[in-house]
C-alpha cells in the first residue's frame, strides 16, 4: 500500500514530501512507530498527524493513496 | 465615520455598509507588535476597526526593522506600543487605539482580554501562546492564531463556532508545549522579513472575515503556508480529549506556564529518564566533569572524563557527537560546563546537564 507524506517546518528538513510504500501497516498508530524508526529525529518531537486533511485524534485506518501530513508546532512571530 | 475613507470596501460586493459598521463596533486586541503584529495592526487600523488594543512590553531594536515595518531607525529604543499607536493613529485618526505596554501573565491577562471581542496572537514564544490560548478558551473569546518558522507559517482560528457548532483550541492540536529548545524561534533560526508580513496580513484578513461573517474564516482549521513554493495545506481540527484546559479562573491561576517555552540558554537540564533515552541516540557523548579523584568512579568506557580544569582544552580539540550530556557530583558544575559549551557550539550541538548530579541519582550510576 502506498501513501503520500507531506511534512512541515523542522520535520520537512528530514522527511521530504514523498510517496512511500508502507506494506502491511494499516493504521496511524503503527505508522507512527514505523516512521519513528525510519526517521529517528521524529522521536521526542511534538508533532501531529493529519490524514486526508483531518487531524488524527484517535488511531485511524489508513487506505491506499491516503495523504498523511506531519505537522510540528510553530511559535515564531 | 467618514464613508469616503472606507469607500472602496463599502462599494465592494459582498462587503458593504453593514460590514463596515461591524468593523467600527469591533474591539480587537493584537498581542505582540512584532513581525506578525505590525502588518496585522496596519491593515486592521486602515480597515476601520473601531477599538484596537496593542500589547507588547518590548522596545524597538535594530534587528527588528527588517520585518517590523511600523518602526523606523529613529524609533530604536522606544516602546513598540507607543510608536505603533502613534503611527496607526496618524494613519487613521477615526479609530480608538489603546496601548498595554506590559507582558501578559496569569495575573493580568483575563482582565485585559475581557475588554475585547477578538484576540490576535502574534507573539513569538510558546509560553505566551499557551497562556493566551487557555485565557481565550476560558473567556470564550475568538482567537486568531498566527505563527512562523523558517519559510513557513501557520494560521488558525480557535474558540469560534463553525457551521457544525463545535469549537476547538490550540491544545486540541498540541496538548502541551514542546520541550526547551525543541523548536527554534526566529531569534535563533532567522526569518525572512516578508514571511511574517504575509502571515500577519492573512491574520488581519481572517479577523475582518470573522467580524463581518464574510467568506469562510479558518475556524477550526489550521493553514500551513510555505513561502518558497506557495503551497498551502489546510487541516480540519477536531476536538481532542487528552489535555488539561483550565475551566475556572481558580484553575487558570493554578496552571504552570513558566519554563515551558524555549530555554533562555541553549542547554537543557534533564533527569535520568531523559538520560536513558538520550543514551539510545547514535551521536551522544556523556562527559563527567568532576576532578579525577572524586568518587564514585564511573565506567570510563561510557563516561568520558573531562575535569572542569581541562574543559576548554577539550572543547578546542573538538568532538563529533551532536548530543552532549554533562554530569558532575551535584549538577552545579555541569551547568557551568553546559554554559561554556553553549557559548562555543551554539545550536550546532544539543547540550544537557544532569540536574542534581550523581548524588541525586546515585542508584542509576551505582548498580549493586
Amino acid at each position: 500500500m502506498k501513501i503520500e507524506i507531506i511534512s512541515f517546518g523542522k520535520i520537512a528538513e528530514f522527511i521530504s514530501n514523498q510517496k512511500i510504500d508502507i506494506a502491511e501497516i494499516a493504521d496511524t498508530d503503527n505508522l507512527k512507530i514505523h516512521l519513528e524508526s525510519l526517521f529517528p529525529e521524529l522521536r521526542g518531537m511534538k508533532y501531529k498527524f493529519a490524514l486526508n486533511n483531518q487531524l488524527v485524534q484517535v488511531n485511524s485506518r489508513i487506505n491506499h493513496n491516503d495523504i498523511l501530513a506531519i505537522m510540528p508546532p510553530f511559535s515564531g512571530g | 465615520m467618514s464613508a469616503e475613507r472606507y469607500n472602496r470596501q463599502i462599494i465592494l460586493k459582498g462587503f458593504g455598509e453593514v460590514a463596515q459598521q461591524q468593523l467600527l463596533k469591533a474591539k480587537v486586541l493584537v498581542i505582540g507588535a512584532g513581525g506578525l503584529g505590525c502588518p496585522a495592526l496596519q491593515y486592521l487600523a486602515a480597515a476601520g476597526i473601531g477599538h484596537l488594543g496593542i500589547v507588547d512590553d518590548d522596545t524597538i531594536s535594530l534587528s527588528n526593522l527588517h520585518r517590523q515595518i511600523l518602526f523606523t531607525t529613529a524609533d530604536i529604543g522606544k516602546l513598540k506600543t507607543e510608536v505603533a499607536a502613534k503611527r496607526l493613529q496618524e494613519m487613521n485618526p477615526q479609530i480608538g487605539i489603546v496601548t498595554h505596554p506590559i507582558r501578559l501573565q496569569k495575573s493580568n491577562i483575563l482582565d485585559i482580554l475581557s475588554r475585547y471581542d477578538y484576540i490576535l496572537d502574534g507573539t513569538d514564544n510558546f509560553e505566551s501562546r499557551y497562556l493566551i490560548n487557555d485565557a481565550c478558551a476560558l473567556l470564550n473569546k475568538p482567537l486568531i492564531f498566527a505563527a512562523v518558522s523558517g519559510f513557513e507559517g501557520q494560521l488558525a482560528i480557535f474558540n469560534a463556532t463553525d457551521n457544525l457548532a463545535i469549537t476547538t483550541n490550540y491544545r486540541d492540536i498540541f496538548p502541551v508545549p514542546p520541550g526547551k529548545g525543541e523548536i527554534p524561534n526566529c531569534a535563533e533560526n532567522g526569518v525572512l522579513g516578508v514571511l511574517p508580513g504575509i502571515i500577519g496580513t492573512m491574520a488581519a484578513a481572517e479577523t475582518i472575515k470573522l467580524i463581518t461573517k464574510t467568506g469562510e474564516p479558518l475556524s477550526n482549521k489550521i493553514l500551513n503556508y510555505n513561502l518558497l513554493t506557495h503551497q498551502q495545506y489546510i487541516i480540519n481540527i477536531s476536538q481532542g480529549n487528552n489535555y488539561v484546559l483550565p475551566k475556572t479562573v481558580a484553575e487558570f491561576l493554578n496552571m504552570e506556564y513558566q519554563d515551558t517555552c524555549e530555554a533562555p540558554y541553549g542547554y537543557e537540564e534533564i533527569d535520568t529518564t531523559a538520560l536513558t533515552k538520550l543514551r539510545q541516540q547514535e551521536s551522544v557523548i556523556l562527559i563527567d566533569v568532576r576532578e579525577k579523584h572524586e568518587v564514585p568512579i564511573l565506567d570510563k568506557q561510557v563516561f568520558t572524563q573531562v575535569p572542569m580544569s581541562e574543559l576548554n582544552a577539550f572543547i578546542t580539540k573538538g568532538f563529533s557527537q551532536k548530543h552532549v550530556v554533562l554530569i558532575c557530583q551535584h549538577g552545579i558544575r555541569s551547568v557551568a560546563a553546559a554554559e561554556t559549551l553553549q557559548e562555543k557550539f551554539g545550536n550546532s550541538k544539543k547540550i544537557y546537564s544532569l540536574k542534581g548530579g550523581i548524588v541525586k541519582w546515585r542508584d542509576y550510576f551505582i548498580r549493586p
